[in-house]
């Protein structure tokens, strides 16, 4: 009777936990799980910010949530989907700044079955969720046509665009664009004026560059400055601060990382912003939560037919005063209602 | 002694005047004070970096990999003491003694674990940049403050930043051949045995050369945050192969022992022009990347041909 009870206790004592780690796993197995690879570019803090978003928003919504960082390298990025598969996740979202493992990326989870949100770089196999740059450059492009026209007869000794190669396509169509925007306002610029250097899309890093491309052109006194981001037309007015030639150099960028805050360049004219870290917004209303509530909408995976839009919003410089700092916004973000964008919360010029 | 090197200075002056002449004949609007002035902000940081990186390397250090952390850990504390409106003095101490801990710690491990320096200074570098990407993604001295005004100012025509890089080099040069503490470092590069049965204590003398060299790049970290506007955990990593090919080609032996620092002028001043002419000859300044691999690959083949000759 004592060996019976003690087997009985000793089943028990071995059932009763494995039970409710059964019952546990199940449950876990259907909790909903997101991963999201931040771009980990040390060059932008709306890279981590895009994961602190994502992160609270899954956190709202009941969801599993793994990050992983790409650090700027195609590779780990398609290391990263790998991982994300073998840990079951339900979908994935990633900004991949280095796009060139997109089609590897986008294969393995395909074939996994995981549906996958790209931010801003789009991918036929992934459901695509950010700007349209071109548009956005086209849209900074034309303000700053609009203050060069009026300031300068739209008669400037030299427009210069700070590239970004590295960048890609965004480059050439955010930089494209803004040249694209400003022969609009400004048809007649010839087209020996118009210059460019490699920035790099990083105010320090291209500021050398910057220097060199001034020295070569010692008689340009107007310059108008068009660029992948804010950095890389900041690396250019710095330059001319430097060689002393920043009295009449505007700035027009892109990202407005630097157009907010008390430590904003006067010869930045504005920027357009897109509100980078809110993305997480978009990309869990339209194609992650649906998913989540087992309504997968259809792919749209085109930039021009995305799966949510995000829109841009030029600024002069005057109006992004009125735009808090990045800290400030995605705290606010996070306590408005769900779905709530921060174009709606932040932008002056909707 | 005095003379060590000054074949050396003669061709990078030699190859320095003929890079002007020629670009001067093809752009004769490449002779002007916007060049001179493009050159020069290049060459300050770059030189104060290289006079660091001489140090470590004169005394059989080899090299030091971990400027590019080093200094950006320095320009994080500038930024701070200047947003704090610390006096500017008090921003200049703040960032030489960030860089001399900086070299300190990295003594402490290659002396302690008696570890290669390069690796050391690899590894540290690798996990000062995670450090620092943890600390902050983007950092940039106050519009207006002293620090970001001294990065603008001129004197007699040239960057305020060039002339501190100035008198460090000429300091410096003057000091290594003609100072005990110089000396040593020179003779621990081209002899340990030797050294050590002078009774030189290798391991202060290592000390003392990664703290120094330290703050060197602690005080380029200074220039560096003066004019570079908003800059990143990375934003340096560009840096290192211009300062290594400066103190190469300037005839400091990687392998120690010799190395005459003034030729770092002639060294930094050259490779700072090489993207400048490219730009006018109309070529991108990223292009630049292929010159300096070509000049680095020639300097250190010089250099490894003089040390097998034994010709300074």
């Amino acid at each position: 009777m004592l060996r019976i009870s003690k087997r009985v206790i000793a089943t028990m004592a071995l059932t009763v936990p494995l039970a409710f780690g059964v019952a546990w796993s199940a449950n876990a197995a259907e909790k909903f799980k997101l991963g999201m690879a931040v771009g980990g570019n040390t060059c932008c803090d709306w890279m981590k910010a895009q994961g602190d978003v994502a992160r609270a928003l899954a956190e709202k919504n009941g969801w599993d949530y793994i990050e992983l960082s790409n650090n700027n390298d195609p590779a780990i990025a398609l290391k990263n989907a790998r991982i994300f598969a073998q840990e079951g996740v339900n979908a994935m979202i990633q900004f991949n700044g280095q796009p060139a493992s997109n089609p590897a990326i986008s294969q393995a989870m395909n074939a996994a079955k995981i549906p996958v949100v790209t931010y801003d770089i789009a991918d036929p196999g992934m459901y695509f969720v950010g700007i349209d740059n071109l548009a956005a450059g086209v849209a900074g492009g034309e303000q700053l046509g609009k203050v060069i026209k009026e300031k300068w007869a739209c008669n400037p000794d030299l427009v210069v665009s700070a590239e970004g190669a590295a960048a890609g396509i965004v480059n050439e169509w955010r930089t494209g664009g803004m040249r694209t925007g400003l022969k609009k306002i400004c048809p007649d610029i010839p087209a020996e004026k118009w210059v460019s250097f490699e920035s790099q899309g990083d105010a320090a890093v291209g500021l050398p560059a910057a220097r060199d491309l001034l020295a070569a052109h010692p008689d340009a006194k107007k310059m108008a400055v068009v660029g992948l981001n804010d950095g890389g037309v900041l690396s250019l007015i710095n330059a001319a601060e430097q060689l002393g030639r920043a009295d009449e150099v505007i700035g027009w960028g892109q990202d407005g990382a630097f157009i907010t805050g008390d430590n904003v360049n006067p010869h930045l004219a504005g920027s357009v912003f897109y509100f980078l870290e809110g993305y997480a917004v978009y990309a869990i209303r339209d194609v992650i939560a649906p998913i989540a509530a087992g309504n997968i909408p259809p792919l749209k995976a085109a930039a021009d037919n995305p799966a949510s839009r995000v829109e841009p919003c030029p600024v002069s410089a005057e109006q992004a005063k009125a735009v808090p700092a990045m800290a400030e916004r995605v705290a606010k973000l996070l306590e408005a209602p769900a779905g709530t964008t921060a174009y709606s919360l932040f932008c002056p010029n909707k | 002694m005095r003379l060590q090197g000054w074949g050396t200075g003669l061709t990078l002056l030699a190859v320095w005047l003929l890079l002007i002449a020629a670009t001067g004949l093809y752009r004769p609007d490449f002779l002007s004070h916007q060049t001179v002035l493009a050159v020069s902000f290049t060459m300050s940081i770059v030189g104060v970096m290289a006079i660091g990186q001489g140090l470590v390397a004169i005394s059989g250090g080899f090299l030091d990999l971990s400027q590019p952390a080093a200094l950006i850990a320095s320009s994080l504390v500038a930024v701070r003491l200047s947003e704090a409106g610390l006096p500017f003095a008090v921003v200049i101490l703040g960032a030489v003694l960030t860089g001399m801990a900086w070299g300190f710690a990295n003594a402490v491990i290659i002396v302690g674990a008696k570890l290669n320096p390069v690796i050391v200074t690899l590894a540290t570098n690798f996990i000062g940049l995670a450090a620092l990407y943890f600390a902050f993604q983007l950092a940039e001295v106050p519009l207006g403050s002293a620090i970001h005004q001294f990065g603008r100012a001129k004197l007699f025509g040239l960057p305020a930043i060039w002339w501190p890089m100035l008198a460090l080099v000429l300091v410096v040069g003057f000091l290594i051949p003609r100072t005990r503490y110089g000396r040593r470092a020179i003779a621990v590069g081209g002899n340990r045995m030797a050294a050590r049965a002078r009774g030189i204590s290798l391991k202060a003398t290592r000390f003392a050369i990664f703290t120094a060299a330290g703050g060197f790049v602690g005080f380029a970290g200074v220039l560096f945050c003066a004019t570079s506007g908003p800059f990143n955990p990375s934003s340096a990593n560009a840096l290192q192969l211009n300062v290594i090919a400066g103190v190469i080609l300037a005839g400091i032996s990687l392998s120690g022992g010799r190395g005459n620092f003034w030729l770092l002028l002639l060294s930094v001043g050259f490779l700072s022009t090489i993207p400048t002419a490219l730009v006018f000859f109309g070529l991108s300044s990223d292009t630049q990347s292929i010159f300096q691999g070509l000049i680095l690959i020639s300097a250190v083949a010089f250099d490894g041909y003089r040390a097998r000759r034994g010709t300074p």
